[in-house]
């Protein structure tokens, strides 16, 4: 058990390892590569600030996945989802472009939740009624939300004043996250991501759906057994998965971003499957796993800056870490047993 | 040239049970073999230990006065074993020479020749190059056959290969061993019908618990002198009163059951009909694998199957999910206490909260109680005896025994009128049997009602007020367990019919 919650600190070390070979590789010392990725980006205040800013949509979006995970429903299309948010919440954001009021921005998040709510109930509904399998209908449909977009910034929404530049007006400022602090860029999204680690907590641990979850998560023959309502409980994961990803959404163009356009995410969704199992689908495990994948993005931005290599080594190290993750749990829970097979019997 | 397998003093022993007790076996080219017996009494393993799956802890095989060593089932191919597996081990959507030539020593060609030769001389008609999937059951076993005739083999393993077939199917495989017995392949021929081993095999060999308790000439057996020694005559010396009163109520009663399913490894259940009385327990006797399994799922809930009626204590309850059930009283023991009826990585405490009705208000307003589920799981513990008194343990470090001691208590705490279980004392010790015998016991003396379904006919004689056999998705008619002899039971359970 102890063993469980080792495992990823054990992938971060092994990736760490990795990384400075791969460094040494293309001729940078490592010690000093590793510090300017991993050290250098959080060594000011403006730094930890945007460390914060990165963690919030993928500790918010892995905490709904991990409702999806627990219960053995496979959310592949979380990024589907916050983009579907960002388009509903951006949507309301637009109509009151010209306006102010304190009610504009509550309104904008609740439509964001529930845009991804909608989005994710797509390929819950397919799953329970017509068997379809939700790996692939969630994966397809982030590219039918990505092309929506893309259409919606380019046609109807685009920026009348904007020189066709594929982007809408700005965002009022009411329609803004509130910022934290003179000068930096953290906003008060990252309370929502707090507010959905506190309720899954409580959800998981201390409710009835929690327990479903759990037991769902398990083994199915038994929650077949004991009655659980399967078809409701997907539904209901899928909607809190999909939920938190729209919040996601709506926390980068209210925060940083301040309009729509077509980069209105990093892959936060793809990325957050890794800040999920890294976390152990453990609320506070996606914390600290959150923390450690955002200073990936981070430390790949001043790679680029400071060492000339491309900014999706950010990717190679995520990757990384998923691969050391499951490869570690894979050799810690099974024996290895080298067995020498003679040429001849080989042939046999 | 002639072969000759001996087995000499043979044992093998899993945790708990013993599956091959000092087995002495010998074999001779010329004559087919069967091995008959029930579930668990050990003719998988011995299966196994000759094709090289499992070592035994102790004695010997000799092929022609050779020791074999079989360490792996490389092992045994090399020696000339060949083993067709009740479940085929082939690659789906590779055609059937993909399939042949994975493991062949020779080029594509010579390959070819050599099957083609096979399929002529003992006509069997298969495309060699359609995908494995579009073949029939009786098609992939011959493909299995091919693979082992391949390699000359020796010795031809058979392991429940009708199971899959239709009657024409058998038809041709008795045929096709005949044929090789006569070209001087020794063939042993393990199952558990009856009629299968007077009509195909010369000598047959019965294991039971462990041991093979006879081997004879099938000319002097009859069906009833097999089943007889197959199932054995030892009767439980406490059998319990029987408490069938004609005057007692219906309290549960099921029409028209009919299930069919897609999936070639389920079995079509054929109109199903009927009834338990008030403390009256029902046996459901049967090999495994003829319809228990969906029968069980149907009766729990966890399928629903349209059209059928199930009335319990007069309502209507056919449309109910398991949880439903419960609240009418009905209680659940599955077979696999493992991953079905309890989860392992669960606490005591939450594996009692499985079984959760409205009254024991475990969850409230959708808030978990842990309190009151404890207190409840503390007392299941001390009722029935499990051997613990920390609710905080996962259950995976119960023993089977105490695992089924939990789960049925917490069935029964909550005094169900029926409870279902089938296979309740599966891979159990003795203790644990006796404990779990008398709880089933005591719940009809106390007038409630159990469904029995199980493998174990020692156990349905001793506990059931009335039998039936299900065979093939079929329910024989039910029968007063006092007229029930442990050969009648067998004889239907082989498919055979009495009276």
């Amino acid at each position: 058990m102890a063993l469980y919650f080792f495992t990823p600190f054990i992938a971060i070390i092994l990736t760490i390892l990795g990384g400075g070979i791969i460094f040494y590789i293309l001729g940078f010392n490592p010690i000093e590569a590793l510090k300017f990725y991993f050290l250098t980006p959080i060594s000011n205040l403006y730094g930890l600030s945007e460390l914060l800013l990165k963690a919030t949509p993928l500790c918010l979006i892995a905490i709904g996945l991990s409702f999806c995970f627990k219960s053995n429903n496979w959310n592949i299309g979380a990024e589907g989802q916050l983009t579907f948010g960002a388009i509903v919440g951006g949507g309301v954001a637009l109509l009151f472009y010209n306006q102010e009021g304190f009610y504009i921005l509550p309104l904008i998040i609740i439509a964001g939740a529930i845009g991804g709510m909608i989005f994710a109930l797509i390929p819950a509904i397919l799953k329970t009624y017509f068997n379809t399998n939700e790996i692939l209908v969630s994966l397809m449909l982030v590219y039918v939300s990505k092309l929506l977009l893309d259409y919606l910034v380019v046609g109807p929404w685009s920026n009348p004043e904007g020189f066709n530049f594929p982007e809408t007006r700005q965002f009022s400022d009411s329609s803004r996250m509130p910022l934290l602090f003179e000068g930096l860029r953290i906003h008060a999204g990252i309370f929502l991501a707090l507010a959905a680690v506190m309720l899954s907590w409580f959800v998981l641990y201390k409710t009835y759906l929690g327990f479903k979850i759990k037991v769902s998560g398990l083994s199915l023959k038994t929650a077949k057994y004991a009655g659980f309502k399967g078809k409701t409980m997907i539904l209901v994961v899928f909607m809190i998965s999909g939920a938190c990803a729209g919040l996601a959404g709506v926390g980068e163009i209210t925060g940083p971003i301040g309009q729509l356009h077509r980069m209105i995410s990093p892959d936060y969704g793809f990325t957050a499957i890794i800040v999920a199992f890294l976390g152990r689908l453990n609320p506070f495990g996606i914390i600290f796993a959150s923390l450690v994948v955002a200073l990936t993005y981070l430390g790949a931005e001043t790679a680029q800056i400071f060492l000339q290599i491309p900014k999706y080594t950010g990717q190679v190290f995520q990757g990384m870490i998923l691969f050391f993750l499951l490869a570690s749990d894979y050799l810690l829970f099974f024996k290895v047993k080298i067995l020498s097979l003679k040429k001849n019997e080989l042939r046999h | 040239m002639a072969t000759d397998l001996r087995i000499s003093n043979v044992s093998k022993i899993y945790p708990g049970c013993i599956a091959n007790d000092n087995v002495s076996l010998q074999f001779k080219s010329g004559k087919i073999y069967a091995l008959l017996g029930e579930n668990g009494a050990g003719k998988s393993t011995l299966v196994k230990i000759l094709s090289g799956v499992v070592s035994p802890d102790n004695g010997e095989v000799f092929l022609n006065e050779k020791n074999l060593k079989l360490s792996s089932p490389l092992d045994a191919k090399k020696n000339k074993i060949g083993m067709v597996f009740q479940h085929f081990n082939l690659f789906e959507t590779l055609s059937v020479f993909e399939n042949l030539s994975i493991d062949a020593t020779e080029d594509n060609k010579s390959l070819r020749v050599r099957i083609n030769e096979i399929l002529k001389k003992y006509n069997f008609s298969i495309d060699l190059d359609v995908p494995v999937l579009n073949l029939s059951a009786g098609q992939k076993q011959k493909v299995e056959i091919i693979r082992c005739l391949l390699r000359s083999p020796k010795v031809l393993i058979m392991d429940e290969p009708t199971s899959v077939l239709t009657e024409q199917e058998t038809e041709e495989l008795f045929i096709s061993l005949k044929k090789f017995c006569d070209e001087g392949i020794l063939i042993i021929y393990i199952t558990h019908k009856l009629k299968e081993v007077l009509s195909l095999c010369d000598e047959v060999a019965v294991m039971r618990k462990g041991k093979v308790v006879s081997v004879s000439q099938t000319q002097n057996e009859r069906v009833e002198t097999l089943a007889n020694k197959m199932v054995g005559q030892k009767l439980a010396k406490i059998k319990k009163k029987i408490n069938i009163s004609k005057n007692k109520d219906e309290i549960f009663k099921v029409k028209h059951l009919n299930f069919y399913s897609d999936d070639p490894f389920e079995t079509n259940l054929v109109n199903l009909n009927f009834s338990v009385k008030k403390g009256e327990c029902l046996g459901i006797a049967g090999i495994s694998g003829n319809g228990q399994n969906e029968l069980f799922q149907i009766l729990s809930g966890e399928i629903i199957t349209p059209d059928t009626s199930i009335i319990f204590r007069n309502k209507e309850i056919a449309k109910l999910n398991p949880k439903q059930r419960r609240e009418y009283l009905m209680a659940f023991s599955p077979e696999d206490r493992i991953s079905q009826a309890a989860v392992p990585e669960l606490k005591i405490y939450e594996n009692v909260a499985l079984n959760n009705f409205k009254s024991s208000n475990f969850f409230e307003k959708g808030l978990v109680n842990e309190k009151k589920i404890k207190e409840h799981s503390k007392k299941i513990l001390s009722d029935f005896s499990v051997n613990t008194d920390n609710v905080e343990l996962k259950s995976q470090f119960l023993s089977g025994g105490n695992l089924q001691k939990l789960i049925l208590g917490r069935e029964l705490i909550t005094a169900p009128e029926l409870l279902i279980c089938y296979n309740p004392t599966w891979g159990l010790d003795v203790g644990a049997i006796n404990y779990i015998h008398e709880t089933l016991i005591k719940i009809n003396n106390q007038e409630k009602s159990t469904i029995l379904i199980s493998t174990d006919t020692e156990e349905l004689l001793k506990l059931s007020d009335r039998i039936a056999v299900i065979y093939k998705g079929k329910l024989s008619k039910i029968m007063p367990s006092e007229e029930v002899t442990p050969e009648k039971l067998g004889v239907l359970m082989g498919g055979g019919s009495i009276d």
